[in-house]
């Protein structure tokens, strides 16, 4: 389990005190447009390597809150279990993070320790920490982020690639979708309404996504139309410049690296335009 | 699914002049700006213009005279200066409504000055209006003392507005230094910083180390605009608008300082302009 991993001294996981008790405040809302309550609940720590999750799980089992009401079990998302498919991405004690990676003793090691559980922000809350991440695939393919190929005829060998490339984009490559360079972007705010999605602000991920495909040999071919649709509304020149999302990213994506190339292959794709119509 | 780009005024463009605006010719008036207010500190240093008395006051009377000799002048200021300066203020203020600052949770440097851009941003069109409605169109009931800026009388006068008049520091001439003193601080750093992320908006600086580089170079000009905004208002703040008067008299009158007078404020109090 991803307890165990542990390879940066300083955060060396302290030892589990079995059998503490630990308090989980957490946002509540029972659908779209309800209002938010917040229910305290207390859970055992019973095992090594307890995480977020397992323990909505204990909260799951017996959702009586400190006070003893019975209420309905706390909603969350969730998938790999291993910070790689970004479902479980939450609010924890107000910063943003995958819940699957959350350890329990970390971030509440002594007895009573207390831990706040919120929906992310930025993205319509379905119910209580789980979040409606369409607009990012939306913003996907606004953007154009995929290789046009159709497949109904053999392309050959591939383009060769550089080392250098191959690195860049392999780091690129990686984003998992999880919404946490956008919960933190002070740019990228909450929209319900998808009308409005086109030419709101795409955030990082996406334009990082862009640069990903504009690098490949075969995707480059979408390359203009994608400057296009960065140059809108919405697009690269919409970020502040805060480089939240960079330090917030938990596979460690260079974003403020993608928005700047994506800044200069717009810059260009402006001038060239200009020039050559 | 693709926007539509045709639209005018097309946003790319507007989002790189609100950018290019806040570099040329506004930044670079901004450095221009702070060197001749600050020759009231640094004039002393040049020894040619003790002949008509205080030096620092000579060499910024001087600087003046240079910017009253350009032709064209009010064309100059407005075509190269304040609709520039507008469409930059008006439209980095809309910008600024569009992000919603997160630093309580998100406390980061880069954020921080993210957040700081905005409210520097905000109380620089303030400062800005303040400054140039005062001293530049005349709003004489907006400055303690009402005192009226005059080019022939560059120091002097301007002393007078931050001081609340010619009799030495006032409360309210207090309010107003610190107002300046805020005002030029915050907008040092608004350019500073600026010139920074307009780097990355363009596409200048992409890796992190070069990004750092030009982040260690835009600090380095940020403390020397500051030096010098600090040396000015804290040099007019301190002006003694009396011996002031006195060398500017002198340079209109094209007299030099006699050289065994010491200036004697009682000699030409009878010049200070009506208040
Ligand atoms: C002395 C006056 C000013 C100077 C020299 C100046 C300079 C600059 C520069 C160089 C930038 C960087 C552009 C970029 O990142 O591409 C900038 C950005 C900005 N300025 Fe100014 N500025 C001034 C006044 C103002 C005023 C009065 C406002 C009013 C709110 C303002 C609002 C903004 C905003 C919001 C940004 C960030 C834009 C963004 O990142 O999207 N500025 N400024
Ligand atoms: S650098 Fe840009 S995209 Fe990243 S968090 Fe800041 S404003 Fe958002
Ligand atoms: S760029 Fe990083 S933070 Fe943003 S969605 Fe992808 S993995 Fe998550
Ligand atoms: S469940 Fe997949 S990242 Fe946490």
């Amino acid at each position: 389990m991803i307890a165990t991993i542990s390879a940066n001294p300083t955060h060396a996981t302290p030892p589990t005190k079995l059998g503490r008790k630990v308090r989980f405040r957490i946002k509540r809302c029972e659908g779209p447009g309800k209002p938010s309550t917040w229910n305290t609940y207390t859970v055992t720590i019973d095992q090594k390597g307890a995480n977020v999750i397992s323990c909505l799980q204990q909260i799951a089992a017996n959702p009586v809150t400190v006070e003893g009401t019975r209420t309905t079990p706390v909603v969350w998302d969730s998938g790999c279990l291993e910070e790689v498919c970004g479902a479980c991405t939450m609010v924890i004690n107000g910063k943003v993070r995958q819940s699957c990676s959350a350890l329990i003793d970390h971030l509440a090691p002594n007895e009573g320790d207390e831990i706040s559980l919120e929906p992310m922000s930025k993205f319509p809350v379905i119910r209580d920490l789980s979040v409606d991440r369409q607009r990012m695939f939306h913003n996907l393919a606004r953007l154009k982020a995929w290789v046009p190929i159709d497949g109904t005829y053999a392309l050959g060998g591939g383009p060769k690639e550089s080392p250098e490339a191959q690195e860049t984009r392999y780091a690129l490559s990686t984003c998992m979708t999880c919404g946490c360079c956008l919960e933190a972007c002070p740019q990228f705010n909450l929209e319900t309404d998808a009308s409005k999605w086109d030419s709101s602000f795409v955030g990082a991920q996406a334009i990082s996504q862009a640069r990903l495909f504009n690098m490949h040999e075969t995707g480059k071919e979408l390359a203009p139309a994608r400057l296009d649709a960065l140059m809108g509304p919405g697009g690269v020149s919409d970020c502040g410049n805060s480089q939240n999302c960079v330090k917030v990213c938990p596979k460690h994506i260079p974003l403020t690296e993608s928005i700047a190339a994506v800044g200069r292959a717009v810059t260009l794709h402006a001038i060239t335009k200009f020039f050559r119509g | 699914m693709a926007t539509k780009h045709t639209d005018f005024p097309n946003h790319f463009l507007l989002r790189r002049l609100h950018s290019l605006t806040g570099v040329v010719p506004t930044g670079i008036f901004l450095i221009t700006h702070l060197l001749t207010n600050s020759s009231v500190a640094w004039g002393n240093l040049d020894s040619r213009a003790k002949e008509y008395g205080h030096p620092g006051v000579a060499t910024f009377q001087h600087e003046v005279n240079f910017i009253h000799s350009i032709p064209y002048l009010l064309i100059v200021e407005v075509f190269g200066l304040w609709l520039p300066i507008a469409f930059h203020s008006i439209l980095g203020f809309y910008y600024a409504l569009s992000g919603k600052s997160n630093v309580s949770a998100y406390a980061y440097q880069d954020n921080w000055r993210y957040t700081l851009q905005r409210i520097s941003g905000y109380l620089g069109i303030l400062f800005i209006f303040y400054h140039i409605a005062t001293l530049r169109w005349g709003w004489t009931f907006l400055i303690p003392g009402g005192t009226q800026w005059d080019h022939n009388y560059a120091a002097s006068t301007l002393a007078m507005a931050l001081q609340g008049g010619g009799d030495g520091m006032t409360a309210a001439g207090l309010a107003v230094s610190a107002f300046y003193f805020i005002g030029v601080s915050l907008l040092v750093f608004h350019f500073a910083n600026g010139l920074w992320t307009a780097a990355i908006t363009w596409g200048i600086t992409i890796s992190v180390p070069a990004q750092k580089r030009w982040g260690v170079m835009c600090a380095g000009l940020g403390v020397a605009l500051m030096a010098m905004a600090w040396a000015s208002v804290i040099g007019y703040a301190r002006l003694d608008v009396t011996a002031a008067r006195q060398t500017e008299q002198r340079m209109l009158d094209g007299k030099s300082k006699p050289a065994s007078s010491a200036d004697n404020p009682a000699q030409t109090s009878s010049a200070l302009p009506a208040r």
